[in-house]
């Protein structure tokens, strides 16, 4: 048992899934303790000593039930049970005579079966189930690529076995019956039922080349899954990923939220606060037991977002405003405009809602017209208009679009004055870089008047971002 | 390692003894609670508000007998409030009083040197044990009997505090150091709860053993309902768990939890509610849902679920009308 649980450690750390040695050991004491006699109690005392991350625990219960009961479920699917032998369905009580019968012919000739052969005949799931299992955790079983077993995946499985002529050691059996004066009829009886058995031994040899893929195969995509979601980009998002990307927004927002706590702590402490400290002198009888420190203030940031929402980019702002907004706290100000051709802010939408909801609103035309044709060139001469006293030489401007500005004049002048008021001016194109000033593109006009322009296609791209933002 | 005395020897017991003190739960948090106490690891519960991570610790404690240390954290907590602190103000006392001691002590000295030598061989009276506050985490190692600590909300404190608790949780140990280090006589079940406002750490995960303690089964719920509010009518019961059960599958700002529907139930016996049709259950409905939307969500839900119920009901009425006839002839034979 001990090797299977250091094996299903392996299996689940290709899965994804974080376990250390420490924890391996702990799982094996922890099995100990609770035995192997209940499934459940061993399941419960596995995934409590391996599995910590909440996130974690679906991957665990799909692997746990294929690695643990995949062999077993595999054997008993394929015993022969009492009218299982479809053509002269048998009887419990013919089958138990069957096998008695079977029994007796195995002790009285020396056969000098194989193992597999004589628990194939014999019914014993538990020592077939040990015999395969200790073929799959080999190592050596064969590759297959396809559902489809090479006609030499077989042999090889039944030669690492030691059973490379399971039929002709059935032949051996009923030739040791006949011997025995078995008659015609409980030949044929016989006959048949081993045939079964064989092809049953096919089916099981097949199913376990499946289940050994399965388990890889299990173990590559959740890994796959995890990076693809990171680069993935935001363009071709389905529901089911949104939802999941929204989980990793909120994930990768507290991660920052952390580590800024932390270092803001480490500044925090300033110089020494000669006032506060006499004023608590007076409790010792002026002995100033407590010194205080100022605690130095960390100067927070203000934020600007532009977003643009049309339909090209509408991802990425959801995304990006998700951020932000749940960052707030760390910094002094956020204020979020939205545009297409017009240009409206949001900012009150996310005091007055949640998170999810406001952004719905913001980007589904509750706000602006969604379905214009993207004019960068009006939408940022009315933010220079009405909005321009938002922004002082605190403030950073994130400004997220593509920049296709549909051959509209590009008002370059307004970013240029924006530039020269704002602390700095971030350009994030969701497009492929080397797209950039082609076509309808301004991408290269307004990024002259811009502190950087980032490509932010995917999750690992906007976390760049984000870790740039918070630096400044 | 010090012998791990006080503890369950088997799951099963574990579930018994702690349906005595009144906490039914399934066989994983029985078969987690065992192993933490058997193998001396700290157990650290996550799962949604109120769904008895707290409670668990606490039916715990009582269910072993054991005493509950409890420490809430909070943002900022440090290790003055979570480990021990001098008692500043009690020193400066003593030092008052002593005042006249100390030129007692210095009497007679020919130097400046030599008086400052004969008070420093008297100050450990001052950094002794007598001066020390201990709090949660060092009354859990000092304790004379096997305790139960829990270390309530850890996700609210801050990463370094985490650190610290880390090599607490390891060692069992305590270093002062104007006193030396204190061992602990026995170690206690620690038990951590989290919400998961932010991920903790790997490495102190890796420490602890983990639970997830989710929204209980219908069947569960019912069973709770049952044992902590007795007097709820049975059917109103079942219809409660039945409709949170649907309400929880809804998309609301909180999700309503176990002690709220506990909350919810009493609130319907001393309302005099029987049925889940009363207009009452309708006006108590806040006790569950907390937000203005939710509350509307929740109402819908309500009325469709009554409906649903009545239609149900209606079909068997007519069903038991159309049999009658044939239970009476039954009778009158």
């Amino acid at each position: 048992m001990q090797d299977r649980i250091v094996e299903f450690a392996g299996l689940l750390r290709r899965s994804g899934v974080r376990v250390s040695t420490a924890e391996t050991l702990d799982a094996l004491r922890a099995v100990h303790l609770s035995g192997l006699s209940d499934r459940g109690f061993f399941k419960s005392a596995l995934r409590a000593s391996m599995v910590k991350r909440t996130t974690d625990l679906p991957v665990y219960e799909e692997l746990f039930d294929l690695f643990f009961s995949g062999v077993g479920d595999l054997v008993r699917a394929n015993a022969a049970a009492p009218g299982v032998a479809d053509a002269e369905d048998l009887s419990e009580e013919e089958l138990r005579a069957l096998l008695e019968r079977l029994a007796e012919l195995l002790r009285s000739g020396n056969l000098n079966l194989s193992e597999l052969a004589k628990a194939l005949a014999m019914q014993d799931s538990g020592e077939l189930e040990r015999l395969l299992r200790e073929l799959m955790e080999s190592g050596n079983m064969p590759r297959t690529e396809t559902n489809y077993v090479p006609p030499g995946a077989s042999k090889q499985m039944l030669d690492m076995l030691g059973a490379a002529d399971v039929s002709g050691e059935f032949e051996r059996i009923l030739d040791l019956a006949r011997e025995q004066g078995a008659d015609e009829a409980e030949l044929d009886r016989l006959r048949r039922y081993l045939d079964k058995r064989a092809k049953a031994l096919a089916e099981m040899l097949k199913g376990l080349l499946r289940l050994d893929k399965e388990q890889e195969h299990r173990a590559e995509e959740r890994q796959k899954d995890r990076e693809r979601l990171l680069e993935k980009s935001f363009y071709y998002l389905s529901p089911t990923e949104i939802k999941m990307m929204r989980e990793a927004v909120a994930a990768l927002a507290r991660k920052l939220k952390n580590a800024m706590a932390t270092r803001n702590k480490h500044t925090k402490r300033g110089r020494l606060d000669v006032k506060e400290t006499i004023r608590r002198s007076i409790e010792f009888g002026g002995v100033p037991f407590r010194i205080r420190f100022e605690d130095k203030r960390r100067e927070r940031p203000q934020v600007i977002v532009l977003c643009d929402v049309s339909d090209s980019v509408r991802n990425v702002s959801r995304f990006m405003l998700q951020f932000v907004h749940s960052l707030q706290d760390l910094y002094s100000r956020v204020r979020s405009y939205v545009f297409v051709a017009d240009l409206a802010e949001v900012t009150r939408l996310f005091k007055d809602n949640d998170i999810q909801s406001a952004i719905h609103k913001a980007i589904n035309g509750d706000v602006v017209n969604v379905y214009a044709h993207s004019d960068f060139g009006k939408a940022f001469t009315q933010f220079q208009r009405n909005h321009i006293e938002a922004v002082d030489s605190r403030t950073t401007v994130i400004i997220l679009g593509d920049a296709r500005n549909n051959y509209n004049a590009a008002q370059e002048w307004t970013l240029r004055d924006l530039h020269e008021r704002a602390k700095q001016v971030i350009w994030l194109n969701p497009e492929n870089r080397s797209t950039w000033g082609f076509g309808d593109s301004e991408m290269n006009v307004y990024g002259k008047h811009c502190d950087f322009v980032e490509e932010c296609r995917n999750l690992r791209q906007l976390h760049k971002v984000v870790d740039i933002l918070i630096a400044g | 390692m010090v012998p791990v005395d006080a503890a369950y020897s088997s799951i099963d017991e574990v579930r018994s003894r702690l349906a005595v003190q009144r906490y039914i739960c399934d066989n994983n948090i029985a078969t987690v609670v065992y192993l933490a106490t058997r193998l001396g690891k700290p157990l650290l519960i996550e799962g949604p508000a109120g769904v008895g991570k707290t409670e668990l610790a606490k039916v715990i404690a009582s269910s072993l007998g054991a005493e509950l240390i409890r420490m809430q954290c909070y943002e900022g907590i440090d290790e003055g409030k979570a480990l021990y602190e001098w008692e500043y103000a009690k020193q400066l006392l003593y030092t008052q009083i002593l005042k006249e001691k100390i030129s007692d002590v210095t009497a007679g000295a020919a130097t400046l040197a030599e008086a400052v030598d004969r008070i420093t061989s008297q100050d450990d009276v001052f950094f002794s044990k007598r001066f020390i506050l201990p709090r949660p985490l060092l009354q859990a190692i000092q304790s004379e009997q096997r305790s139960v600590l829990l270390i309530d909300e850890i996700d609210k404190a801050d990463a370094e505090f985490e650190a610290f608790l880390l090599e607490i949780l390891s060692d069992f140990q305590v270093t002062v150091p104007e006193i030396g280090t204190i061992e602990a006589r026995h170690i206690p079940i620690v038990v951590l709860t989290s919400n998961n406002a932010r991920e903790m750490s790997d490495a102190l995960k890796r420490r602890c053993l983990h639970l997830y303690i989710d929204f209980p089964s219908p069947e569960l719920e019912l069973e709770i309902i049952r044992l902590k509010v007795p007097e709820a009518e049975a059917s109103l019961a079942a219809d409660i768990t039945a409709l949170l059960q649907v309400l929880r599958k809804l998309d609301l700002k909180k999700q309503p939890s176990i002690s709220e529907t506990l909350d919810w139930a009493k609130a319907l016996v001393i309302m005099n509610a029987r049925n889940i049709g009363d207009a009452i259950v309708k006006d108590t409905l806040s006790t569950i849902a907390k937000y203005e939307g939710d509350l509307r969500k929740a109402e819908k839900e309500l009325a469709g679920f009554i409906d649903k119920k009545k239609a149900a009901d209606k079909a068997k009425e007519a069903a038991a009308t159309a049999a009658p006839p044939a239970d009476t002839k039954d009778l009158l034979h």
